[in-house]
């Protein structure tokens, strides 16, 4: 119980000090879209009669006719206030976009990594138990296969066969199906909403959605898990422990998994916590032609038209996430071998 | 093992059993649904809001009902919107003064708000002083129709309202009739109105007061919109309600999953597919396929004429016959759409005052030297040819032809390809010295294209042409009553077009409408989207 508090202590301890880091990111973005070329004023004054006043107006609206470092100085205000601007391209409260859309990213991401993690690494184990086998070299080819093919392809591949072909799956077309009722919104995450709400078909209708889109993810992560996984579980088999944990006579599984893996599950951990990180901001692709109403896509469409405020505000939000992820990785740390310790 | 498996099957099976019997149930009702999926998004309830997309135009057609609207005709077989016949939305009659200057509206007595209040006189008041006062993107629009102060509408009685013009305009009439001039439930919308913002922009941005066709269930801007029928509404132009009693206009940005979808028959109707595609699900034929000429659209290769080398007409006239049009054409939009290229015009002159026509220009390398030789650069120049992302599938493969080609007299071309805010600052501040663009005219007649995309320091002319004699004739024709004359002008300013090449035209492309088989009655509409209204289910 006390190392628990502790643990709390230390962990806010760490948050606190990487407040800092996430103020330079702030500041850095903020002067980042500014110097971009690109003028979001004329960008959306684009109607078929917009002229000088109309992109007057937008400038207005947006702030954007204040000299750089008031306009700084009013969004650190806003910021601190809790309100990271509107967005042009939604019409909306960037807050308000980005707490539909995060739910929906961030349930994709930690399906496809549990997907990825649960193929990856008995996949890795495997290969390591039997190092230059027909298995090693399958598996070693099966990662090759997932990292060439771009996600956007096995995507697009996935819908082709499943949905286009087979029928099976249900159109590629968001979260739930479009005809469908949702559950009341009480954590955005759509699985677990609808288990809340006792809607079993809807969860079955939103889980069906899920999967395609979670798998043409997955596989595109499986490899860097599984070959460090491999590799881990390759040093930790020839390590001294192993060697005597054998000589007693333990059953075999006992000397894989008990002591083998869980001395071998630390970088494997690392990884996942990068990799998971980066398929959150980065799994743009599969947002895109899953039409999935992320947070990735989000940003990528404000780039593209230079809506300032929705670029600040998800290079914050995904500062933080990393924040949050590197912290959690550090606990698990400490879970999976004791003699680590967060400071 | 194989026991516990078919086990663990069980519920699995007994899901799918139990969604099949739910899509059975729901397929009687999906047949007076219509899914309209698109790669483009809806940002907002009320089109005049600086930034909205022509997505959110189309979804306010259906909540809102205007004064007046186009009619439609046949065009080669297909409909299109009539700009010559303008009929009563909400009015139920109008009538011009004979000298011009003064319209009048009478209001339809049954016309209702969908909260079931009578639409009043004092609600069109109110909705087009706003159009013509608030900060919005109707305000621009109305000018071209000598639409410029509150002044100018009077209330006669409560079903009757009088609009006075300072001079007799032709395009007043249509322009109350393109989707910024819509009639707010004044009541309602005052209600919600600030003291900063007296229009009610920011709450109509997201909730609506009119009385038309369609009501909004759910707004999710960037994802969807879902609308039910109004079922009072009857300004249709058979005097019913709408046929399909639930809308679902739905992003998927990509557009493959689009095609799928519409080929499933999960998606009724879509129009931004690629033209890959069109033509893929055309050969198949399961899916019917309307393909309309956008007659109110331009596409450009366009020249800065205030840059060198460019501001040399022999070398606008070179770059124009060293094109590879017809390959252009085939890579580009794999030939749909209609060719502004390739024509021949007896003695010189132009062939008619419309606007676009086709020029008499093709691919002739050997003129093309000639004309860079009597600009003193027979040895070519480099410049930039520039295009934005959003417009790549077709300008990319353009922009490798339009480089391969013109390498061959001598001019070096680097490709640029910008994001689209780039692109639109650049063209603003005229920077860009070659590159292509399109231009939409919703009230598409010679003098307004003229007026709008040749004159004038401004973004849209984007050749940056200035040449006074053409400027002149355009606001001369704006307001020519005879028909005669007006052709005569339209055939001077495409004189003056050919001889000064400030840029070239290239195409119109087809608007490619996929739909189910059942579904009928797609009308090509002035603003390029899909008027749910005209739609039904046979």
């Amino acid at each position: 119980m006390q190392a628990l508090g502790a643990t709390v202590i230390r962990a806010g301890r760490r948050f606190l000090s990487s407040l800092p880091a996430l103020f330079g990111v702030l500041v850095f973005t903020f002067l980042l879209m500014r110097v971009l070329p690109g003028d979001p004023a004329v960008f959306f004054a684009s109607g078929p009669n917009a002229g000088k006043e109309e992109i007057e107006v937008i400038r207005k609206q947006m702030g954007l006719n204040k000299p750089v470092p008031e306009q700084l100085m009013l969004y650190l205000y806003d910021v601190g206030s809790g309100n990271l601007g509107r967005s042009m391209m939604t019409g909306q409260l960037v807050t308000k976009d980005l707490r539909e859309r995060l739910p929906a990213s961030l349930e994709l991401t930690v399906t496809a990594l549990l997907i990825a993690l649960l193929s990856a690494v008995p996949l890795g184990v495997l290969a390591a138990l039997r190092p230059g086998s027909v298995i090693d070299h399958g598996v070693r080819f099966f990662c090759a296969l997932g990292v060439c093919v771009p996600t956007f392809v096995s995507g697009l591949l996935l819908i082709y066969v499943f949905y286009y072909l087979l029928g099976l799956a249900p159109d590629p077309t968001g979260r739930v199906d479009i005809f469908a009722s949702l559950p009341p919104r009480q954590t955005g995450f759509l699985l677990i909403d609808f288990l809340l709400a006792g809607d079993f078909d809807g969860w079955w209708a939103a889980f069906r959605q899920l999967i395609l889109p979670a798998l043409s993810m997955a596989l595109f992560v499986v490899a860097p898990l599984a070959r460090i996984t491999r590799a881990s579980m390759l040093v930790s088999l020839g390590s001294d422990f192993v060697r005597t944990a054998r000589s007693v006579g333990l059953p075999w599984w006992r000397v894989v998994v008990t002591y083998a893996l869980r001395n071998a599950i630390l970088p494997v951990i690392t990884i996942a916590g990068i990799v998971f990180s980066t398929m959150l901001g980065a799994n743009v692709l599969v947002e895109k032609v899953f039409s999935w109403p992320g947070v990735a896509s989000y940003a990528l469409d404000a780039l593209l038209s230079s809506d300032y405020a929705p670029v600040q505000g998800f290079v914050l939000l995904m500062a933080t996430v990393f924040v949050i992820v590197n912290l959690l990785v550090d606990i698990l740390y400490g879970i999976a071998d004791p003699r680590v310790t967060i400071g | 093992m194989s026991v516990s498996g078919s086990m663990r099957l069980l519920p699995v099976a007994a899901f799918i059993a139990f969604s099949l019997a739910a899509g059975s149930v729901q397929a009687q009702t999906r047949a007076e649904t219509l899914r309209y999926v698109t790669g483009a998004s809806v940002n907002t309830l009320d089109p005049n809001i600086p930034g909205s997309t022509r997505e959110a135009f189309a979804v306010s057609l259906s909540t809102y009902d205007r004064l007046v609207s186009f009619g439609r005709k046949q065009l080669n077989g297909k409909w299109v919107f009539d700009l010559g016949t303008i009929t009563g939305e909400l009015a139920e009659s109008y009538e011009v003064s004979p000298d011009g200057l003064k319209m009048t509206f009478r209001l339809r007595k049954d016309a209702k708000f969908q909260d079931g209040t009578p639409v009043t006189a004092e609600d069109v008041k109110w909705s087009l002083d706003r159009v013509v006062t608030a900060p919005i993107l109707g305000k621009a629009q109305l000018l071209t129709g000598s639409l410029t102060s509150a002044d100018q509408f009077k209330v006669i009685d409560p079903l009757t309202i009088e609009v006075t013009l300072p001079k007799p305009d032709k395009l007043a009439l249509p322009n109350l009739a393109t989707v910024y001039p819509i009639i707010f439930n004044s009541k309602v919308a005052k209600a919600h109105a600030t003291a900063d913002d007296p229009w009610a922009m920011a709450w109509l941005k997201e909730n609506t007061a009119g009385s038309g066709a369609y009501k909004i269930e759910s707004f999710k801007p960037g994802e969807q919109v879902i609308m039910t029928r109004n079922a009072d509404w009857n300004r249709g132009t058979t005097d019913k309600s709408a046929f399909f009693k639930r809308v679902i206009v739905q992003s998927v940005p990509e557009p493959a999953t689009r095609a799928n979808l519409v080929e499933r028959g999960d998606a009724d109707i879509v129009v931004d597919l690629q033209a890959s595609d069109v033509q893929s699900l055309e050969a198949k034929g399961k899916l019917k396929v309307i393909s309309t000429p956008q007659y109110n659209a331009v596409t450009f290769v366009s020249m800065n004429n205030q840059i060198p080398p460019f501001d040399n007409v022999n070398v606008r006239r070179a770059v124009a016959f060293a094109l590879p049009y017809d390959d252009m054409f085939k890579a580009a939009l794999f030939g749909r759409g209609s060719p502004l290229f390739g024509a021949t015009w007896a003695d010189g002159k132009p062939t008619s005052g419309a606007y676009p026509i086709a020029q008499p220009v093709k691919l002739d390398l050997d003129k093309a030297k000639e004309y860079l030789k009597a600009a003193g650069m027979p040895d070519g120049f480099s410049t930039t040819f520039s295009f934005n992302v959003g417009q790549a599938s077709t300008a990319e493969p353009m922009a490798a032809l339009v480089k391969e080609s013109l390498a061959k007299i001598g001019i070096k071309v680097d490709i640029q390809k910008l994001p689209d805010a780039q692109m639109s600052t650049q063209i603003n501040e005229k920077k860009l010295p070659f590159f292509t663009e399109g231009i939409v005219a919703w009230l598409p007649s010679t003098d307004y294209f003229y007026r709008n995309f040749y004159t004038g320091n401004q973004r849209w002319n984007y050749s940056s042409i200035n040449n006074p004699e053409l400027a002149e004739i355009a606001q001369k024709a704006r307001f020519e009553p005879d028909a005669a004359k007006y052709e005569e002008d339209g055939i001077k300013l495409n004189a003056i077009h050919f001889s000064e090449m400030p840029q070239i035209p290239l195409w119109q492309p087809s608007q490619d409408a996929v739909m189910a088989t059942s579904v009928e009655g797609y009308t090509y509409q002035f603003h390029r989207q899909v008027d749910y209204r005209d739609l039904n289910r046979k």
